[in-house]
């Protein structure tokens, strides 16, 4: 009832602010008083700012509420309700799996490969089975088909191959069985893709590109067998016959009933399996899992792809809290957090660690203390293999000198001689000591030198994982740390193994440089790109006496008058996920299923957790504000409010109360909904214009729908800032 | 350091090579070109993942190589000789002529001096152009075109970056478009002309008081108006012009029809990935010869595509680090130090490996390792910014690195 009166009075109010004429606020005074537009303005700010936007009727919610409650509200998450998300949430079981449970649940290629030469059993149970099933025989068929291009291109001429390098090839030692393993974990690491493809939108062009990689690889399959029935060879016609007849079986799926389907799909032969999963590559395949409940969804789809199962649930997860969680400031400081501790998806064993280290180790503490956080991100599986600590090894330790584990059992002395040939690879791995310094802590102009990094880079020694491609956890191995005491920024570190690696962190936690680079990076993202030094100073002071308090240095942030200044409102561009996340809740649109927006995050530049570089995705307008990525986001506005974004379902009806109230009326009442009147005259009369012109054009334009012009506002300059 | 030629031997070659007159020169015989109209770009490649300089460009005449690399190697009667020492990958066949036109050089021992083996941080290296300063938030592609005269239409395909999203090396002030792909270059759909959405769109950013956006709103309307008028759809590639299939080959194929289009393209930059190998490398087959495959070919097709146009263009390979001398236990090889770059063009002096050759010994090798640096890549760089697109504001470009034109390899004549 209240709202309903004090609404149309205060757009009006909001419309005469966007006009930028003071005197109308000075003729409103008299039955409406200043500081409730005051108050509405704070809201919007304060939902750009602290949330991901504002949703309907959520700046009149936070008004009633009173901004500065709200805001309290925010800083401490534990008191907010959140079942509607969880809810959304329940689905997504990769959410609530170890690392060690998701390579079991959804093997990767190493897993599979242990299986298809018997050193792993296959599972016994049937939905696991079809899953490693289906992966073992296209591996033997992948194998095959190398075999077959190999056999052809050596077969005629030969001249290539130099008899000694045969030769060579022949007589080189296989590796030793662990070194081997060692070396290629190694690789796996190095081959972080930082090489490999390029840029940075591997995450999703996989995504984008498996359905292109499925086509092809599928027609490189039945055809290549094909071609090679010409001169009747009966194998290869055996082997079309029964790809086409598993096709026609899995073509017959959907016609069932949900759990028979699954059921039929479980107990189906392995040929038909794979016929199955081949049917679901690219995001194909939808009326296959309608009607199933989630595992059983999960299983249906890890028998295509197991990994793509844990990165997708990770993404959909990370666009719906963003969307729909009502701890929006966690949310926004677990985004911030995770980009300053940033993480790629795409290095090898990352993918199965991600999951746990956004939720273990990053939104405990978004708003708890720095030292907490910066300790936990240290021991986690993820960073040690992202920056490859976990390979870091003490140029003298008991390791790189060859020293057996169990001395006692090589000699009387107890102490052999080190082995001579020390390991080729062993050494320091600078990558994390750096970053952390550089990245995490003191900033690139923190005061350390060279020398600081490798001594840091010595104290990490050891810090490694317990077998990461089986998920495994933090270690501390004192084989591999480096021996005697080290020094850092002046301060000498006793050798005392793990405990080095804890004084270190200490020390750099509470360092006045890293409170001010934090303040500075926190003032960044919710003030401006280049926001006031007295501000960031004052931070800093909360931060030192808070000891790294982050709740207290955001209360400081928040409290402050440049965080309100009229200079700081929308002065700051969105990034691609606060663009899409604050579209689509501007809309009240309702998520089905969140990996088409991933998508078009791709493609606007920023895969999720898709940055490849330890400095994460860049904050600022300029990195933001390129020609491709501006007209994504207009086309991406347009196909939202038109309903043309798949698994997005928008309600015209949310948007406009009135389907038959004129184009113009219709304009009004989306410029309050979805971006609280802050529009321009230009983008206005842009859009005016639009409107009479189609009424003016007599034939075939249709006069804009509420729809379109929904989408011209999201598309609009104001929109890309908050 | 004064840098020589790497062999005495090229001179001798270089006789054999004036017998067949480089193409342009035939071509400007003809005059077939204006002077007014001609504008010169600079095309930079980046092979992201560092590509194994060793095996690419392959020193046959050090028996080093063959001792470091057992498994891995090219062997000598596989390589395509080009001076009696260096001698090309099997798979880089495409480029054999382009050498023999003498359109294409070799730089070798070339890269970042910075020592990092990080993909990461050398990558970012040779894109801000100022390797250990990782502060630098602008790339020097975008630097380059600071002080340099803009092409007679004031085009917004000045700098273009084939991809998603805007690279580090064309970051900066300078206006630049990224473009994915040429046909999702609009706003409601292709067509011809600006859909009613697109114009409503074009109005609100042209008239935005918001400096930022209003920017890079016009240039992008702009752009795809441009794009339409100039249709480059209908730029076909030239007749036996074979892009292979893939991402890179797709890049260069839009960026030939950008050029033909006459859009006004300065700078330009693509990137191909792919080039990791610690595992199973392979020799004359394999990982790194599938790649390489792709590599030459596409940028052999993209050169004959671009048939006379190529006398104004230079085309730069860089990788971020090289490989090491030895092969590893797993027949691949690990991350190193220097690498070979690729210059290619019309007005450079192929058929000419370029920079001082560092040895493969023990001891000539860095951090006994890898094979040692004698060339900055950004004297390379510097050249083309300098002599080819005629900026000679160097120090902006590559601030505190000492790149006076005196130390030119004369790349470029």
């Amino acid at each position: 009832m209240r709202s309903s009166l004090r609404q149309p009075v205060l757009c009006l109010i909001c419309l005469s602010l966007a006009c930028a004429v003071p005197q109308l606020i000075a003729k409103k005074k008299d039955n409406n008083p200043a500081p409730a537009s005051n108050e509405q303005r704070r809201a919007v700010h304060a939902l750009n700012r602290l949330a991901f936007g504002p949703r309907p009727g959520e700046v009149q919610q936070v008004v009633a509420m009173g901004v500065d409650r709200w805001i309290d509200l925010q800083l401490h998450p534990e008191n907010i309700s959140d079942s509607a998300l969880e809810s959304r949430m329940a689905e997504f079981r990769t959410l609530r799996m170890t690392p060690r449970e998701m390579v079991e649940e959804f093997p990767d290629g190493q897993m599979i490969r242990q299986v298809a030469d018997g050193k792993k059993p296959m599972p016994n149970d049937l939905a696991r089975r079809a899953i490693y099933q289906v992966q073992v025989v296209r591996l033997e068929a992948r194998e095959e088909a190398k075999k077959e291009r190999e056999a052809e291109a050596v077969a005629p001429p030969m001249s290539t191959a130099p008899p000694e390098q045969d030769s060579a090839m022949k007589d080189a030692p296989p590796a030793a069985e662990g070194a081997k393993t060692e070396a290629e974990l190694a690789a796996a690491a190095a081959a972080d893709s930082a090489g490999n493809s390029a840029m940075s939108n591997q995450a999703m062009s996989n995504q984008a590109m498996s359905a292109n990689i499925s086509s092809s690889s599928m027609s490189a399959d039945a055809p290549a067998a094909e071609s090679k029935s010409q001169p009747v060879d009966d194998a290869g016609s055996r082997a079309l016959e029964n790809r086409l007849y598993a096709d026609l079986e899995v073509q017959k799926l959907p016609d069932l009933p949900p759990h028979e389907r699954y059921k039929k799909v479980l107990s189906m032969p392995a040929n038909e399996q794979v016929a199955f999963a081949d049917a679901l590559r690219g995001g194909k395949g939808q009326d296959f899992l309608a009607g199933l409940e989630a595992k059983q969804k999960e299983t249906l789809l890890a028998m295509n792809n197991p990994q793509g199962v844990i990165t997708d649930e990770l993404m959909q997860a990370k666009l719906l809290r963003a969307i729909y969680s009502e701890r929006q400031l966690q949310e926004v400081m677990t985004d911030f957090w995770f980009n300053h501790f940033n993480v790629f998806i795409n290095k090898g064993a990352d993918h199965i660690f991600l999951t746990s280290y956004e939720q273990d180790v990053i939104r405990p503490h978004a708003l708890g203390k720095f030292e907490d956080l910066l300790v936990a991100t240290a021991k986690s599986p993820a960073m040690l293999f992202y920056l490859d600590n976990w390979l870091s090894v003490g140029p003298n330790s008991m390791q790189a000198l060859g020293i057996p584990a169990h001395p006692g059992r090589y000699g009387p002395y107890g102490y052999p001689r080190p082995n001579p040939r020390r390991k080729q690879n062993a050494g320091l791995n600078e990558n994390y000591g750096r970053e952390l310094l550089e990245l995490h802590t003191l900033s690139v102009n923190g005061g350390y030198t060279q020398r600081d990094v490798t001594e840091v880079a010595k104290v990490f020694t050891g810090w490694t994982i317990d077998k990461p491609n089986e998920g495994g956890g933090f270690l501390f191995d004192s084989r591999r740390h480096e021996p005697g005491p080290k020094l850092v920024l002046g301060h000498r570190i006793k050798f005392k193994g793990e405990g080095e690696g804890m004084q270190v962190l200490h020390m750099l936690a509470t360092s006045p440089q890293t409170a001010h680079f934090i303040s500075l990076k926190l003032a960044q993202r919710f003030v401006s790109d280049d926001p006031p030094p007295a501000l960031v100073d004052r931070m800093t002071k909360t931060f030192l006496k808070k000891k790294g308090d982050i709740r207290e240095v955001l209360s400081t942030l928040f409290h402050s008058p440049e965080f309100w200044d009229d200079s700081a409102y929308r002065a700051k561009v969105k990034t691609p996920l606060e663009f899409v996340a604050s579209a689509v809740r501007a809309t009240g649109a309702d998520v089905e299923d969140a990996m088409p927006l991933a998508r078009q995050l791709a493609n606007m530049g920023m895969p999720l957790y898709g940055a490849q570089p330890p400095t994460g995705y860049s904050m600022k307008a300029e990195t933001w504000v390129s020609s491709s990525a501006l007209l994504t986001r207009m086309n991406f506005a347009v196909a939202l409010t038109a309903g043309k974004i798949r698994g997005v379902k928008v309600d015209e009806s949310q948007l406009t109360a009135d389907s038959s109230s004129p184009p113009d009326a219709m304009l009004s009442s989306l410029e309050v909904k979805l971006i609280a009147e802050d529009v321009s005259k230009q983008t206005h009369d842009s859009i005016v214009a639009q409107i009479q012109g189609a009424g003016n054009s007599s034939a075939k334009a249709k006069p804009p729908d509420a729809g379109m012009i929904a989408g011209l506002l999201l598309g609009s300059p104001e929109f890309q800032r908050r | 350091m004064p840098t020589r030629r790497i062999f005495l031997r090229n001179s001798a070659l270089a006789v054999v090579g004036t017998a067949a007159i480089p193409s342009f020169l035939a071509r400007a015989a003809f005059g077939a070109v204006e002077a007014g109209s001609r504008n010169k770009r600079l095309v930079v490649i980046f092979q992201r993942g560092a590509a194994d300089g060793l095996n690419i460009v392959v020193p046959h005449g050090e028996p080093q190589y063959y001792a470091m690399r057992p498994s891995i190697n090219i062997p000598r009667k596989s390589v395509i000789d080009l001076n009696g020492f260096f001698g090309l990958h099997p798979s880089l066949a495409s480029f054999q002529p382009l050498w023999q036109q003498r359109h294409l050089a070799i730089v070798h021992a070339a890269g970042s001096p910075d020592p990092t083996r990080s993909h990461f941080d050398a990558q970012d290296f040779m894109e801000t152009g100022t390797p250990g300063i990782k502060a630098t938030d602008d790339g020097w592609l975008n630097r380059s075109l600071r002080d340099l005269p803009r092409a007679a239409q004031n085009s917004p395909f000045r700098a273009i970056a084939l991809g998603p999203s805007m690279p580090r090396i064309l970051s900066g002030n300078e206006a630049a478009v990224a473009m994915n792909n040429i046909n999702d270059f609009s706003v409601g759909g292709r067509g011809a002309r600006l859909s009613p959405v697109a114009t409503a769109f074009e109005a609100m950013y042209d008239h935005s008081s918001d400096a930022v956006l209003h920017t890079t709103g016009e240039e992008t309307f702009d752009a795809v108006k441009m794009l339409k008028a100039a249709d480059p759809g209908k730029y076909t590639p030239a007749p036996n012009t074979n892009y292979p299939k893939g991402r890179f080959g797709d890049s260069l194929r839009q960026l030939a029809q950008l050029i033909k289009a006459n859009l006004g393209v300065q700078v330009a930059f693509a990137d191909i990935g792919g080039w990791d190998h610690h595992v199973n490398e392979g020799s004359t087959e394999g990982q790194l010869a599938n790649v390489l495959t792709e590599f030459s070919q596409s940028i052999a097709a993209f050169w004959n595509d671009l048939g006379d146009l190529g006398e104004d263009t230079v085309i730069v390979t860089m990788s971020e680090f090289g490989r090491t001398a030895r092969e590893n236990g797993n027949r691949g090889t690990d991350h190193g130090h220097a690498n070979v770059m690729f210059v290619l063009g019309g007005p450079v002096r192929g058929g000419r490996v370029y920079g001082r050759w560092p040895g493969l010994d023990q001891s000539q090798l860095y951090e006994g390792r890898d094979l040692a640096l004698t060339t900055d890549f950004r004297q390379v760089m510097a050249e083309g910014v300098a002599h080819h697109l005629g900026n000679k504001n160097l120090a902006e470009v590559f601030p505190g690195y000492d790149s006076q034109a005196g130390k030119f390899l004369r790349i470029l004549g």
